[in-house]
């Protein structure tokens, strides 16, 4: 709990009604998924709560931000910062801390039909996004987490591929003009919403100051760099028909399928044909999804439940799977498409399941449309977490699955994940380029002791092979502990970042339990 | 009495299991057609804190079992500030198989075991409902004071409608419409008159399962003893009880029907003739009792396997509870045979419809949380553009109004019964004036 006297001052600017400090609200917003093996990996109790922030505050403009964000500098309070709060990365990491629930900062601010991009703050949902640029033709990047989750902190604040990635690239290729308030609690506008004449959202990189490197980079900060509260994000024309249309009852929608939208799942036989066939579907540019899974994984997409996940058996002898999905706006447009695509198999002798084998339910479009596949990973166990995370060549993507899949055929045989024979792992293209993004899915129970441990340790050491076998970094370096084992084979970019903390953060108050503490906070740490 | 659908191992499993991811917050995803109606929680909506979504009180459950949390008036007041409505469980239960409006109600009766609920407001209410078998403070002998003597009844019918506490004494525009309607099409039926007691449904949603038992125990004998065959109701609490709460408890032999879809079958049979133009805009509320709540669920006598380790499944499947086989068809087939009338759709409908606000106690403890929520639903109605708001359950039917007057809205509310009624050329008798001294 806060002291009184401090409570008091926070109440004055929020209202009494926007803080709460009792037990029973403290305790709710200190539980996460995985935190009960994000606890067991640093040496405590693999339960699924974190340290207990000391209130609840919800914001409702940048200006109560801000003064939140000087008074947790005066009492040097630190605060973490959540939004629609999927995943360990939104809990405190010490008992010293505050959580700003942005719940009531929900406005999408701006639609530029124009200019292709939106302004919203942080608690308006993808799907809400998408809902209302579809009035317009538009289209928004959805991270693979999925519609719930928040556009604002996908873009500033983590690492965002999406299943639409190759047309809507991923979030951070996707920001704009930021609003940020600094953990020193002043505001900094980035990009052309910082200039004094004229400003406004359009770019993220000038005109105006541009420091999208230093305030997301790669996999975003996770609120250990002060606020977000306004960004703008690029927006897409919609891919087919605007016509969203669900009828019948849950979760079995009878979805209006648009004219023009066609999936593939491809029997790949092998890696080599996977590499083949990906790039050049990239290099034609025609897919709304190429994604690489498991059997396991898109029999799992097809499905709302593990009994109808035994249904889909059709996939099972396919080896090296890749689901392509193609939509386009005209006939001609779809025309091409399919016949790029049907040549490609041709070419490399592979065959389509979809059609032959197994109909997708309609639904399953409004699904892709929507983005919401990635949701489908829970229904097995109800748990699970990505490893990896590599960003790169299709090629050196393809050699870290490879690598990966004696390590996890280990735990499998341990029991303490589900087997997925090794071969869990889901990887798609960026914009349709060179560039690729693979992380591995795992699925574990999170109620079992065995399976939190089990896949602590395989995480653990998932990471390590990373490491040896120079594949990349992986997805989830957080924390002081792994940035300081990775910095030094990467010319110690640790050291960079903690530089960039503590210019940024002098009183350490914006938590930094999946960034990197400062300098002395690190040392204090260490001691 | 805890009911084999839901044992204890069962709910201590599933609140280790929320992923915390929202999903419960909002309306299906591929669902959500605009932003402003994309919510699907009331209480979120009012009071913003995530332990007040379904998610957040599964998080409670399980803190509250782990010891992290005590059962006090802060713990009662976030679990009580919930309509039960149960959209929560439709947008969980898309994908994943937890039972959030089930481990909201388990927490209840947790917090009645040790003392710390029902609310202040909804205990009184309960000691009302003991002594005078209806929540509203009225005598049980002014149950029937609604019934003229106009109205055909039949002592020997195997048909019976049972009224319910609000339609006898809050909404009896309600019960007379029913009678009137089924006296019109030469329905036998009979009603039990001071043989009839408050269904138990706003004590059971309380989490106050001995005293909702007694109740339902006296009901059941009653009918059982008259050798009734088919009951109907006109309140879709009292429905969803009876259908879903009492069949979990204790199985009885009689049909159960709403009058929704009676009037749809005696439409489609011609006993029922809509004459008249009704040439209204009109847009119709999903009552949750009527609707997603009103889903039986399907005895399962099958065995949990393991496909593997760590994955378990049922065989054969388990049906999913999640509102498919709600009253959606019947309301809206009536409207739509309305000469004239033309039914304009909400955003959110069916299954995943927006509560009124009024039920599981609300409208007693937290007046200002029911008309908050009813005014967001008024709203919605109103973009619709539609003249006339309609639903089919006595208690959304006072909270909706209070919630028009309280906001100014020009809609007008009417019970699809008085809608059918004009269609008969048949003018409804209305009470004059709502009351806000219901549960």
């Amino acid at each position: 709990m806060l002291k009184k006297e401090i409570l008091k001052e926070f109440q004055d600017i929020v209202g009494s009604e926007n803080i709460d400090d009792g037990d029973v609200m403290t305790n709710a917003y200190a539980y996460n998924w995985c935190i009960e093996f994000v606890n067991y990996m640093e040496g405590k109790d693999p339960i699924p709560f974190s340290p207990v922030p000391k209130a609840v505050i919800l914001p409702s403009t940048t200006e109560e931000v801000q003064k939140i964000v000087q008074l947790c500098n005066k009492y040097e309070i630190q605060f973490k910062v959540q939004s629609t709060g999927l995943g360990p990365w939104n809990q405190p990491s010490t008992d010293n801390s505050i959580i700003l629930d942005m719940r009531r900062m929900n406005k999408i601010v701006k639609i530029d039909v124009k200019n292709l991009y939106a302004v919203v703050e942080s608690y308006v949902s993808g799907a809400q996004l998408q809902a209302e640029a579809l009035k317009y033709g538009l289209n928004v990047h959805m991270p693979g987490a999925g519609p719930m989750t928040s556009p604002l902190a996908s873009h500033t604040s983590m690492a965002g591929p999406g299943f639409t990635s190759p047309q809507t690239g991923h979030s951070a290729r996707n920001v704009l003009g930021t609003e940020w308030v600094l953990p020193s609690g002043e505001i900094l506008r980035l990009g052309s919403i910082g200039l004094k004449s004229n400003p406004d959202w359009f770019s993220g990189d000038g005109p105006g100051p541009s420091l999208r490197g230093i305030m997301r980079g790669w996999m975003g900060t996770k609120s250990g760099l002060g606020v977000f509260t306004r960004v703008a994000i690029k927006l897409f024309p919609y891919p087919c028909n605007t016509k969203f249309i669900a009828r019948g009852h849950a979760p079995m929608y009878d979805f209006e399928i648009p004219d023009f939208i066609r999936a593939y799942v491809v029997d790949c036989g092998n890696f080599k044909n996977l590499e083949k066939i990906y790039l050049r579907i990239n290099e034609e540019e025609i897919a709304l999804i190429c994604s690489h899974m498991s059997n396991f994984a898109i029999m799992a997409i097809f499905s709302y439940t593990i009994e109808s996940l035994m249904d889909k058996i059709a996939f099972g002898g396919i080896k090296k799977p890749l689901l392509v999905v193609i939509a386009a706006r005209t006939k001609r447009e779809f025309d091409y498409k399919q016949k790029v695509i049907d040549l490609l198999m041709e070419e490399l002798n592979l065959t389509n399941i979809i059609g032959i084998k197994y109909d997708p339910p309609s639904n399953f479009y409004a699904e892709c449309l929507r983005a919401n596949l990635g949701y489908h990973g829970f229904i097995a166990t109800g748990g699970f977490q990505s490893t990896k995370g590599q960003c790169d060549t299709a090629a050196l993507c393809i050699r870290t699955e490879k690598k990966n899949i004696p390590i996890k055929k280990n735990y499998i045989k341990r029991e303490v994940i589900v087997n997925d024979f090794g071969e869990g792992a889901w990887m798609t293209s960026y914009e349709s380029g060179h560039y690729f993004h693979m992380e591995v899915p795992t699925l574990y129970d999170q109620t079992s002791l065995e399976s939190v441990k089990g896949m602590a340790e395989y995480m653990e050491l998932s990471n390590q092979l990373d490491l040896l076998k120079h594949l990349g970094i992986p997805f989830f370096i957080e924390g002081d502990k792994l940035h300081d084992e990775w910095g030094p084979l990467l010319m110690n970019y640790n050291k960079w970042l903690r530089k960039i903390k503590e210019a940024f953060d002098p009183n350490a108050v914006s938590d930094s339990g999946f960034y990197i503490s400062g300098k002395n906070q690190s040392d204090l740490k260490n001691e | 009495m805890t009911t084999d659908h839901f044992p204890e191992e069962e709910y201590q499993r599933m609140i280790k299991r929320c992923v915390r991811c929202s999903v419960c917050k909002w309306i299906p995803q591929v669902q959500i057609k605009s932003q402003k109606y994309a919510s699907a929680c009331p209480a979120i909506d009012i009071y913003n804190y995530h332990p007040y979504s379904g998610g957040g009180k599964i998080i409670l459950a399980l803190a509250y079992e782990m010891g992290r949390i005590k059962p006090t008036e802060e713990l009662r007041d976030i679990v009580y500030k919930c309509t039960e409505c149960g959209n929560c469980a439709i947008a969980c239960k898309y994908m994943n198989t937890l039972e959030p409006l089930e481990i909201i109600m388990r927490l209840r009766e947790k917090l009645v075991k040790v003392g710390c609920g029902p609310m202040p407001k909804q205990q009184e209410y309960i000691e009302v409902v003991k002594k005078l078998n209806n929540p509203y403070n009225e005598p049980h002998k002014k149950r029937t004071d609604w019934i003229s003597d106009d109205i055909k009844l039949d002592p020997s019918a195997k048909m019976l409608y049972y009224v319910g506490c609000t339609s006898s004494y809050r909404r009896k525009e309600i019960a007379i419409a029913t009678v009137r309607i089924l006296n019109a099409a030469g329905v036998n039926f009979n009603i039990l008159k001071d043989d009839e007691f408050c269904c138990g449904s706003p004590i059971l949603r309380t989490g106050e399962i001995n005293t909702f038992e007694e109740f339902m125990n006296k009901n059941l004998d009653m009918i059982e003893s008259k050798g009734i065959e088919t009951v109907v109701f006109s309140c879709a609490g009292c429905y969803d009880t009876f259908k879903v709460d009492y069949n979990l408890r204790r199985k009885y032999n009689f049909k159960v029907l709403h009058t929704t879809e009676l009037f749809d079958m005696l439409i489609d049979s011609g006993q029922l003739k809509l004459k008249k133009d009704v040439p209204l805009k009109v847009t119709y509320h999903d009552p949750c009792h009527l609707g997603r709540n009103a889903e039986r669920y399907e005895d399962w006598d099958g065995e949990t396997i393991q496909l593997m380790p760590l994955v378990s499944i049922n065989i054969p499947p388990k049906s999913k509870r999640i509102g498919t086989k709600g009253v959606y068809d019947a309301p809206r087939n009536i409207l739509k045979k309305i000469p004239g009338l033309e039914l304009i759709e909400m955003e959110r409908i069916q299954e995943y419809a927006y509560c009124c606000g009024a039920g599981a106690g609300v409208k007693s403890a937290f007046p200002d949380m029911a008309l908050k929520t009813a005014k967001l639903r008024i709203e919605e109605a109103e973009d619709t553009d539609a003249d006339i708001l309609v639903s089919a359950c006595p208690f959304c039917s006072t909270n909706l109004q209070d919630g028009i007057q309280d906001s100014g809205s020009k809609l007008k509310y009417y019970d699809i019964s008085e809608l059918i009624l004009i269609a008969m050329d048949i003018e409804p008798k209305r009470s004059n004036k709502t009351t806000n001294e219901v549960i």
